[in-house]
């Protein structure tokens, strides 16, 4: 067998490798029921923000801790620890992406993505306002 | 009846929209009489005729890029790209930025660079012009077509960027629009909306050029190696194509250093690279350009690996194009922080790079007749693509490609006659291009979770069954077709990446000091030996300042592969190139890139976060609650941080931005006695020694501190609370800030200190903007407290003492005006705050086994406080503290980081463009030469 082969099957290997690492590494969306029925395994649930729940974060006690409320996909709405700050943004956001798992009965969130409104969105609103105000 | 709009520059529209549709089609033009002129023998006729379509597609495009100026300078605003992007406060050099803002004038400035580069090719007039302008007339029409905003009933194809708001699909039809004064009527009309402030600094003037113009310079090779394809010439492309590749590898790698570096100074992502989708999917085709570039070199004399070569430079354009789909579509939407929403002109750009892929693969075939064939397939898939479902035609479609590319590389393309040597510089070069392959690959895989989520939506229904009949947990998990990008870098990226970038520098280091063709191993060996110990002398240095733990053993190896291909190429440079500028052009380059990786990973992996919190009760935290990242400053209050003091000072607000002060004091180390007594978390300790104290307390713990269990009299009395040293004289001041953005939310951005061996960099986390709430008293919101006998807290700068708790007599009752049967307890307390003392005793009472609320006001220090319960098991009691707003203090939470060694990263970059710069010319100066040789 030439050197070049072997390059090219270390090659594959290693990218079939990767290829794997990454679908068992990523992590899975779900809704919050499956997350409370797996304690411990991190899953990312998506949602949107409970804006009738208050979102408290209070640095004084803890800078590193937001508390919210997420309506995920299927409806369910549960109480999210973030272990963050309070991002910017987050009673703006549209949706919210949260990755964290299930400790003591509660979600804990490590890491939050948040999807704002989209510039486009909002032009248009300003531009009905304006509309309205014309008529 | 036709409308005249009073004050429109309708005409304008008219012309920019013209010059479109002629620009478009004289590419068309172009590249139709390209392919006439260059078949067989090639053709003067049509190939002059191409050029001048071709310049009339140089001039439209010219034509609408200075009208868009025109229109930018003169705030026409009744134009929705002039609306969105420009207002009356930019200054000048943002006007310029407002052009690409957004995605229309993306793809023009992509196109202006092609422009650029064409003229410069066209100018040569060689062999390679009739072919390679084929293929980038081909490009330029694809792009233009992007820009023609012709609608195909409900189907918009491409963005106009001279469409008028109100022919904007979201208002044609409302009233306004049939108002013939619009323009002065209409307050909207009078200013812009602006650039996304977040843009608005002058990275956004200097980096979106040159990253697009890297863009752009991936497109002449990969034009190169289609028109070396087809003519069949597949080495004879490759010299002149060099300089092109090595040229795109300075210019795109600036452009994503600029990237790094904008978001490191301007944006709060926490350092200058966070893996982010957009970042990536510009580093993967300059990956895929380094690798190919490389290849061009080695192939020059002999055929060695044509194939690797085609495929990294035909990958690296391609990438680009898909990394436009990525971020242009909208499809990573939710996993990166700078993707534009979905502005459908996804299938566009998605035919783009299906259609090119395809012309590439069939290029590399080398029967005419299997190419038809093969077309027709192709334009099959396409027919079924488009009018049926479009998922499965497209996943058969890039099968089918994977077939055709092994065919070719094993068919097709010519493959080296004998085997190379082992001990030869070809093939280490090529190793090397193939470990940036790997890299590549695995880059593209993580950030394109949410393409396989797209591919796998039509096979929902044949997972689930799978799932059903095998119980194979991994087939729901693919019916799910919801895979989610792995937030942990090290898990992600750094795991795979740092061992392929140890391979890959170890071979930048020795590479060179191999010969084509045949090498003397003993010879070599020597020669690399004095740099490999060179290395290990400056890795040991290294070693005893940094912090490895046994985990960060990839890391370590990489700092190391890095410092020995700096020695070696030293060496190179100094013995071998004797400083000859012609031949410095690699080392120099090759020196600069492993400075820039050892900056990254020395200024990463060592970067320390300084801001670990000095306010509440860290008992009281559990440890997953890390509270270990950001501090809490009240305002005056001077704390430690690091080997700072810092303090809150001021807040201010500058133009958009909330400015908050925060001066940085030295720390003078503080010194203490044997037996002298601290608390510390809530714990007593006394010290073993003299000593000075070190940064942190836990460190330390051990070496110098005993803990006292049972704290004595004397321990009581004489506790203060550790600090590691006390505040000096004021060194200098930092003020991150936040932007007010109405469009986008308010954004915090960092403010960094710079000194040459490290940055400190911070940036808000938390700060009050608006003033506080409170009730019609101006008391503020409560918060309540559990506290046992003896605890204290801090309200505003009052410490709050709870001492103890008594009964209140039965003779007491009828001066409190309590009820003879009520059982009522005295909480005492003691308020402090600079000297000044006072005792308070609010009641606890009891009516009738009901709670009576008691609210207890203690004016003239702005404080009131209500005992909600009493536990008598623990003797805790909860009570609600209320604050006045006139004894409120502000504060801040902050994240502080820093990192050393930084500047090494951007002098590397620096370094790197240089040498670069000296191979790009030396290329040229050989692919000059050959042509001569040639003619």
């Amino acid at each position: 067998m030439n050197k070049t082969t072997i390059v090219l099957i270390v090659l594959i290997a290693v990218v079939v490798g990767t290829f794997i690492a990454s679908f068992t590494g990523a992590s899975t969306s779900v809704g919050f029921e499956e997350a409370f029925d797996n304690p411990g395994k991190e899953f990312k649930v998506s949602g949107t923000l409970d804006q009738t729940k208050p979102v408290i974060y209070d640095p004084q006690v803890n800078t590193q801790l937001t508390t919210f409320h997420l309506i995920d996909h299927d409806g369910v709405v549960q109480e999210v620890k973030l272990k963050k700050s309070k991002p910017t943004g987050l009673e703006q956001s549209e949706e919210l992406h949260l990755y964290g798992q299930v400790e003591n009965g509660a979600f804990y969130a490590n890491e939050m993505l948040m999807k704002c409104p989209s510039k486009y969105d909002e032009n248009n609103h300003l531009l009905e306002t304006a509309e309205a105000s014309n008529r | 009846m036709e409308i005249v709009y009073n004050g429109e520059w309708y005409w304008a529209a008219t012309l920019g929209r013209i010059l479109i549709a002629s620009g478009f089609m004289a590419a068309l033009l172009a590249l139709f009489g390209y392919i006439k002129g260059s078949l067989g023998e090639g053709n003067e006729s049509w190939k002059s005729f191409a050029r001048k379509a071709y310049w009339v597609h140089i001039i439209s495009f010219l034509g609408v890029i200075v009208l868009i100026y025109v229109l930018l300078f003169n705030y026409r605003y009744e134009f929705q790209y002039v609306w969105k992007y420009l207002n009356n406060e930019m200054p000048t050099s943002l006007k310029f930025a407002s052009f690409w803002g957004g995605q229309e004038g993306g793809f023009l400035l992509w196109m202006f660079w092609h422009l650029v580069l064409s003229i410069l090719i066209l100018r040569k007039r060689g062999k390679w012009e009739g072919p390679v302008m084929t293929f980038m007339s081909a490009i330029q029409a694809s792009l233009a077509c992007m820009l023609l905003g012709i609608y195909f009933g409900d189907y918009q194809f491409g963005l106009d960027p001279f469409l008028l708001l109100r022919e904007s699909p979201d208002y044609i039809g409302l009233p306004w629009t049939r108002n013939a004064d619009y323009l002065t009527s209409l307050p909207l009309f009078s200013n812009g909306q602006g650039l996304n402030p977040l843009l608005q600094n002058y990275w956004m003037v200097i980096h979106p050029p040159t990253l697009f113009l890297g863009f752009a310079s991936t497109s002449v090779p990969f034009a190169f190696a289609l028109a070396g394809l087809w003519k069949k010439q597949y080495i004879e492309w490759m010299r002149p194509a060099t300089p092109w590749a090595f040229f795109g590898i300075m210019i795109l790698g600036t452009g994503i250093l600029m990237g790094g570096a904008w978001a490191y100074e301007a944006l709060s992502f926490g350092g200058f690279w966070a893996w982010d989708p957009v970042e990536n999917s510009s580093l993967v085709p300059w990956i895929l350009l380094v690798g190919g570039a490389h290849l061009l070199m080695v192939n020059r004399t002999k055929v060695t690996s044509v194939f690797s070569a085609l495929f990294l430079i035909v990958g690296s354009h391609l990438l680009i194009v898909y990394s436009t789909f990525l971020t242009k579509s909208g499809i990573l939407g939710d996993t990166s922080v700078h993707s534009f929403v979905d502005s459908g002109i996804l299938p566009q750009l998605l035919m783009y790079l299906l259609v090119f892929a395809g012309i590439a693969t069939l290029m590399m075939i080398k029967s005419t007749k299997e190419r038809w064939l093969l077309s027709g397939m192709f334009a099959v898939l396409f027919i079924v693509g488009l009018v049926g479902q479009a998922v499965i035609p497209v996943i058969i479609y890039l099968l089918l490609l994977g077939i055709l590319l092994i065919k070719a590389y094993r068919k097709d393309i010519p493959r080296p006659k004998v085997e190379e040597e082992l001990w030869s510089r070809e093939f280490w070069i090529f190793i090397g291009s193939m470990v940036l392959l790997a890299a590549a690959i695995h880059i593209s895989f993580q950030t394109s979770i949410n393409v396989y989520n797209k591919l796998l939506e039509p096979f929902e229904g044949l997972f689930t069954s799978l799932h059903e009949s095998t119980n194979w947990e991994f087939a729901k998990t693919l019916a799910d077709h919801s895979f989610a990008p792995n937030t942990d870098y090290k898990e992600s990226y750094h795991v795979v990446q740092v061992p392929l970038a140890f391979l890959f520098i170890m071979l930048i280091g020795f590479t060179q000091f191999l010969k084509y063709k045949k090498t003397n191993v003993k010879q070599f060996l020597k020669k690399i030996a004095r740099s490999f110990a060179a290395a290990a002398v400056l890795f040991l240095i290294v070693l005893m300042w940094a912090s490895f733990t046994p985990s960060d053993f990839p890391v370590a190896a990489l700092v190391f592969a890095c410092i020995f291909a700096v020695t070696a190429n030293f060496d190179y440079l100094v013995s071998i190139a004797k400083g000859k500028w012609d031949k410095s052009g690699a080392s120099i380059a090759h020196i600069g890139f492993a400075l820039v990786i050892f900056g990254a990973v020395i200024s990463t992996s060592q970067s320390d976060i300084i801001s670990q919190n000095q306010i509440g009760n860290i008992q009281e935290l559990n440890e997953d609650l890390n509270n270990r990242e950001d501090i809490l400053l009240m305002q005056n209050d001077t704390l430690p941080m690091g080997e700072y003091f810092i303090s809150y000072t001021n807040r201010f607000i500058d133009g958009i931005h909330y400015k908050f002060e925060v001066q940085y004091f030295e720390n003078i180390p503080k010194a203490y006695k044997k037996d002298q007594v601290v608390y510390y978390g809530g714990m007593v300790f006394e010290a073993k020694e003299d000593h000075v104290a070190g940064r942190n307390f836990i460190e330390e713990m051990a070496e110098n501190w005993r803990r006292i269990d049972f704290p004595n009299q004397r321990h009581a009395k004489e506790a203060v609370r550790w600090v590691n040293g006390t505040p000096g004289d004021s060194l200098f001041t930092l003020a991150p800030r936040i932007q007010l953005n109405e469009q986008m939310g308010n954004a915090p951005e960092p403010d960094t200190r710079h000194f040459l061996g490290q940055d400190v960099y911070t940036h808000l986390k938390w700060a009050r903007l608006k003033e506080p709430e409170t009730d019609e008293d101006g008391y503020l919101e409560g918060r309540s407290h559990d506290v046992h006998v003896g605890d204290s807290m801090l309200v505003s700068n009052i410490l709050v003492t709870f001492d103890d708790i008594e009964a209140v007599a039965d003779s007491e009752k009828t001066a409190n005006n309590l009820l003879p049967n009520d059982i009522a307890l005295k909480v005492n307390m003691t308020l402090n705050e600079k000297g000044r003392e006072k005792q308070i005793s609010p009641l606890w009472i009891v009516r009738d086994s009901l709670i009576v609320p008691d609210l207890y006001e203690i004016e003239d220090w702005g404080l009131k406080t209500l005992v909600n319960r009493f536990d008598p098991m623990s003797q805790t009691i909860n009570l609600t503290m209320w604050e006045h707003k006139s004894i409120r203090r502000d504060f801040i939470v902050m994240q502080a980081v820093v990192f050393p060694q930084i500047n090494i990263l951007w002098i590397g970059c620096l370094i790197m463009v240089l040498g670069t710069g000296l191979a790009v010319r030396h290329r040229i100066h050989l692919a000059r030469k050959s042509a001569n040789k040639d003619n």
